[in-house]
């Protein structure tokens, strides 16, 4: 499969510091990879080398040439305050293609419809976007970064903050997207377990450390627990893996609270 | 009454021209949750005038007879800095920085004009002097407005992405920073020379209240936009119409009238909601 993106031994970091050295690895076209670890790790900071917007400190970054992001932020960077219909939101995922001082066609308007039917939210085209549901909100902004016609669709921590139904709901509808129209998806997050049960492949980054691999590969316990720093359990429920860090046994004498 | 308003319409012309494109750019303000800025930045413009007006006090020639080229260089100055993130790469809170840069203009203002000039100069930088409008004031207001009204219907879509999800932005390969300048700069254009007519305290006044009545009026970006200039535009004339017979400061006058337009459209708001 052809590389769309590619780190060889990319040193990445802000100023003097250095956050991640040394890094190695290829997101080929139709992969669903997870960039999973703790917060304040280096996941935002491997994001923003792929989107281009942080040049490495050594080493390089490379890019298929025509490749078009689909970004997902977080939700909480999107200014709710604004009083902007769904479809409004959507187009904006155009305004690069539309231009300078042009206004959104009538064929922007359509394929951005389209997009928010792909995601199952039509009927709130109209709706202001601020009116949503955590869930609903997510899906106008997947249909936003659908309507650009990218390459990868890159989605930063798309379940913080949501219940479990929206939250079982939306990584379905991302591995849907990935399947159905074998799109290549980035997916930060720090939750492992959600993440491990949709994606193929998992990218995990924790201080200093980075180790990337099939989900298989990655959800040992082995691995987790080097990387983590801590014991870890993997267990299997119905097809499903499930990370629990271990409990540190209680001190003797230690009293126990009711 | 209307023979006494008519004897001073060129000013209310003027006082329209600002009342629009303070309003517009409001919009932006308030949104962005950057009202502070705009009243920051129309102090640090009036320090400007105080310091052309102190030099001019002492005797050094040149700049100093254009006090707007001060203002202006002033405006423009906080507007770049603000737009910069203003002191957030040093670890202070952008409110916090701010709130500096207003107390310390004021103070220099004041400080410098207390050398320079009569005691009423003061007054006129907080309350401005709408009545004094020429019509060669509202030509020259008119020359700076409307290319900067301009450049918003053509950038709007930009402004706009830029101040609703700056990330999403950068990675669609928008220049965020220099379209935040470029907002910014518009703003501290219209405030500095705004503010050397209306004061301080009627552009602080036309940079948010007409705003604040759009967002609880409208349900779109167009219909806040509309709603700020019309609301804006009513409480100048009305505001003016009431000040000139009744012998009221005009600016305070016009505020009061802002500020009931603001106060009637919040329950229908709550109504509209329901």
């Amino acid at each position: 499969m052809t590389a769309l993106i590619s780190f060889d031994h990319a040193t990445l970091g802000y100023g003097r510091r250095v956050v991640l050295s040394d890094i190695s690895f290829d997101i080929p076209t139709g992969d669903f990879l997870g960039l999973v670890g703790p917060n304040g790790a280096g996941k935002t900071t491997i994001l923003r080398a792929i989107l281009g917007t942080l040049v490495p400190q050594a080493g390089t970054v490379t890019k298929a040439s025509g490749l078009r992001f689909g970004y997902v932020p977080q939700r909480d960077s999107v200014d709710y305050n604004f009083p902007l219909k769904v479809v409004d939101v959507v187009l904006m995922g155009r305004y690069d293609r539309i231009g300078l001082m042009r206004r959104p066609s009538r064929r922007d308007r359509d394929l951005a419809c389209a997009a928010l039917e792909h995601v199952g939210i039509l009927d709130l085209a109209d709706r202001p976007l601020g009116a949503l549901s955590g869930g609903q909100k997510q899906r106008a902004l997947i249909a936003r970064a659908l309507v650009g016609d990218p390459n990868v669709l890159v989605l930063d921590e798309p379940t913080t903050g949501m219940d479990l139904v929206s939250t079982t709901q939306i990584l379905g509808l991302v591995r849907e997207l990935h399947e159905r129209d074998n799109l290549t998806v980035l997916m930060v997050s720090h939750a492992l377990n959600e993440v491990a049960n949709y994606v193929e492949r998992i990218a995990l980054v924790v201080e200093r450390g980075f180790r990337i691999g099939t989900v298989a590969q990655i959800m040992t316990e082995e691995t987790l627990t080097q990387m983590y720093g801590i014991p870890v359990d993997v267990d299997e429920m119905h097809g499903h893996r499930i990370v629990v860090a271990r409990r540190p046994p209680l001190e003797p004498g230690a009293r126990r609270h009711a | 009454m209307l023979e006494t308003v008519l004897l001073f319409r060129e000013a209310l012309y003027g006082a329209l021209v600002i009342a629009i494109a303070c309003s517009v750019l409001g919009v932006y303000v308030v949104l962005r949750r950057i009202v502070f800025v705009g009243a920051a930045i129309a102090q640090l413009s009036s320090a400007g005038i105080a310091l052309a007006l102190f030099l001019g006090g002492l005797g050094v020639s040149g700049l100093t007879a254009h006090p707007t080229a001060f203002a202006v260089v002033f405006a423009l100055a906080g507007a770049m800095f603000f737009g910069l993130g203003g002191g957030q790469r040093a670890g202070v809170p952008p409110d916090a920085t701010i709130g500096v840069a207003y107390a310390v203009a004021a103070a220099t203002a004041i400080l410098l004009l207390a050398k320079a000039a009569g005691g009423e100069a003061h007054d006129i930088l907080l309350q401005g002097n709408i009545l004094g409008i020429t019509r060669a004031d509202t030509l020259v207001l008119l020359a700076v407005s409307l290319p900067v009204l301009l450049v918003h219907v053509l950038f709007y879509k930009e402004f706009l992405f830029v101040s609703f999800d700056r990330e999403t932005a950068r990675t669609l390969g928008y220049r965020v920073v220099f379209w935040n300048l470029f907002l910014y700069f518009t703003l501290g254009l219209v405030i500095a020379f705004a503010m050397q007519f209306a004061g301080v305290m009627l552009v602080f006044n036309f940079l948010v209240i007409p705003a604040v009545t759009g967002l609880l009026l409208a349900r779109s970006m167009s219909g806040i936009f509309t709603v700020a200039v019309l609301s804006a535009t009513v409480a100048a004339v009305i505001g003016f119409s009431i000040s000139v017979p009744f012998d009221l400061p005009s600016g305070p006058a016009i505020i009061a009238v802002s500020g009931v337009l603001a106060l009637l459209a919040w329950p229908m708001r709550v109504l509209q909601r329901r």
